[in-house]
């Protein structure tokens, strides 16, 4: 008879009651990994990030313009490497579910800020000599199924053109690949000049500059310097870098997941409350067996990793069956819904983390039945004084 | 010539502690059982039989006293040299067979080989001689829920007999069986000392099962003995 054979036999003795605590298990590792698939995607972005490019937006807040010729004025201070610009648009594809994250871009050196994106050299060209061109990225063309010279109508529910429509005309001039998680290929840029030209209002003016500072500068330095630049002006600038931008944008949804960690660690500590319970009922129920092994010889150890291995069938296979769930959920909800939370994905880290986290409920919940099979005293359990 | 397999309880005490009260089982207790005996213990409920029995196991400690088991002293083994002392000499027959449900006639026999070098085919090999010797062959893929009592009492002697100890500790192994099941038991138990010369002492309160044995020893009467000689002696 092996060791291993009776741990599984012993493990299914109550099958009812190891099914029940299996999906208790199997549920709180469900939310565990789901939580932890969206806590990639709102961090991703910030790692990502690049701590030498600076964000400059306008200081009450993002929706507040900025004139365009601040650009310039930025590009002309110590420290700084280049300027770009850019406005939000806001677009969807035909109606209003289909969602893109769509940004007017300066043409002429945004994509030399951000590297990140791969455009083939020609086909950037292009773009920046078609005025109506968007860049595209491959999982938008994969989506929709456009292609280079395709002409595609997208939507504003911001911005009116001048002919009082918010339909506007582009065609496809570039397609992009991302070399960052964060940056995803779900984006859309197109010209600013373009933008500026056909929007009803508004005119010469950018929602944020994006401006790359020289290797050697001061980053404090030069962040302070834009911002004391229009300190006294009608657009008061706020300046960070873009890790602390990203990590801005992203703090409610940070927030909200701090509320989420601690539901789950309540799950997980109520969890842990139930298996315990389920083995110190059955260590409890088999006193008998066990003071018999033991008088068979079965040291207190021996029975002690049986009732360890056990506690790891119940939680192992509970928490598999939890995190390969919520890993196929999470595996189609980045395929159907790249564009609402791009980067949500489960990493090799995750799986770490659960097989510890398994390992160490394990050893837990044995704790208390493995005091119990130390204190029987096989004489009294298996037979009274006479 | 002293024989390995000899018993030797000397001047042991064995003494519980319930509540405030120290409740004195075995006074200055004497025994020894030859190699070879079947012992039959006797004697009214609460004057220590299992308790004795439960000393020659290594499955308690007497308050003070020695014990000799062979040529070894065990009264004073820690807890898992007990446990190995105990997989090595001792087979244990108890009242209730205590069988694993999960297991099968031949899966409960082989656990105690489980502790030791054998590989599997040997164990299970081992297992099925043993259970051949109780005459449970048949059935050894039954589990125990599949078995009448008899049965499974001898499915729990084929286990206590298995890794081949010297000796048989029985307490009350026919306490819950009819009187025919009871003699094929108590016939297989003498079969076990007379054919394979295992030292056997059970405690019954049956005069019949005692008729088994080689020597009955009625607790009662042998400790007013052994008080006799030790209040003469002083």
């Amino acid at each position: 008879m092996d060791f291993f054979i009776l741990v599984w036999r012993n493990s299914f003795r109550k099958k009812i009651r190891f099914w029940l605590t299996c999906i208790s298990v199997m549920v709180a590792f469900f939310l565990f990994s789901m939580l932890s698939g969206v806590n990639h995607a709102l961090t991703v972005s910030v790692s990502d990030s690049n701590q030498y490019r600076l964000i400059t937006s306008h200081k009450i807040s993002l929706t507040q313009s900025l004139a365009i010729n601040t650009q310039q004025k930025v590009a002309a201070l110590a420290g700084v490497k280049q300027v770009s610009y850019a406005s939000w648009f806001g677009g969807y594809f035909q109606n209003e579910k289909n969602q893109l994250a769509v940004t007017a871009v300066g043409h002429e050196n945004y994509f030399t800020l951000f590297p990140e994106y791969l455009i083939p050299k020609q086909q950037l060209a292009q773009w920046q000599k078609t005025r109506t061109g968007i860049v595209i990225g491959q999982a938008i063309a994969d989506k929709y199924g456009w292609k280079i010279g395709d002409q595609v109508p997208l939507s504003s529910s911001i911005w009116m053109n001048k002919s009082g429509s918010f339909n506007w005309s582009f065609t496809v001039a570039a397609i992009y690949k991302s070399k960052k998680q964060s940056a995803e290929n779900n984006k859309i840029f197109f010209q600013h000049a373009y933008f500026d030209q056909g929007r009803a209002y508004a005119q010469n003016s950018v929602s944020w500059l994006s401006t790359e500072i020289k290797a050697q500068a001061n980053v404090d330095s030069v962040i302070q310097s834009i911002d004391r630049l229009f300190a006294h002006t009608n657009s008061p600038t706020r300046t960070t870098t873009e890790q602390v931008f990203i990590k801005e944008q992203a703090q409610q949804f940070i927030d909200m997941a701090m509320v989420i960690n601690l539901v789950v660690i309540a799950v997980f500590f109520t969890l842990l409350l139930i298996v315990c319970n389920t083995m110190i009922q059955t260590i409890r129920e088999r006193s008998n067996e066990s003071a018999m092994m033991k008088a068979l010889g079965f040291s207190s150890m021996t029975l002690i990793k049986s009732i360890y291995f056990e506690s790891l069938l119940l939680l192992g296979l509970g928490a598999g069956i939890g995190s390969l769930t919520a890993g196929i959920l999470i595996t189609f909800i980045s395929q159907r819904f790249n564009d609402f939370l791009p980067g949500i994905s489960l990493t090799p880290s995750h799986y770490i983390t659960v097989f510890v986290l398994v390992n160490s409920a394990a050893a837990f919940c044995s704790a208390f039945p493995a005091l119990a099979i130390k204190r029987i005293v096989i004489s009294e359990t298996l037979g009274g004084k006479s | 010539m002293k024989n390995n397999n000899d018993i030797i309880l000397k001047d042991i005490n064995k003494s519980y502690q319930k509540g405030d009260n120290t409740v004195v089982v075995l006074d200055h207790f004497n025994l020894t059982i030859n190699s070879g005996e079947f012992v039959a213990l006797m004697g009214p409920s609460g004057l220590g039989k299992s308790t004795l029995l439960h000393l020659m196991g290594g499955l308690d400690q007497p308050t003070s006293g020695e014990m000799v088991i062979g040529a070894q002293r065990i009264d004073n083994l820690k807890e898992a040299q007990f446990t190995k002392w105990r997989a090595e000499n001792i087979g244990f027959v108890f009242q209730s067979h205590h069988l694993l449900p999960v297991l099968s006639a031949q899966g409960n026999v082989e656990l105690p080989l489980a502790l030791t070098p054998l590989n599997k085919k040997q164990r299970q090999e081992h297992a099925s001689y043993a259970l051949e010797l109780v005459g449970m062959s048949d059935r050894s893929k039954h589990y125990p829920k599949e078995l009448s009592g008899g049965q499974e009492q001898r499915v729990a002697i084929a286990r206590a007999i298995v890794s081949d100890p010297n000796i048989l500790l029985c307490d009350e192994p026919t306490g819950n069986l009819d009187r025919k099941t009871a003699n094929e038991i108590l016939a297989i138990l003498a079969q076990l000392n007379r054919d394979f010369g295992k030292t056997i002492v059970m405690v019954t309160h049956d005069n019949k099962a005692a008729e088994y044995a080689t020597r009955v020893i009625n607790l009662e009467s042998y400790m007013l003995e052994q008080n006799k000689c030790t209040v003469g002696e002083n």
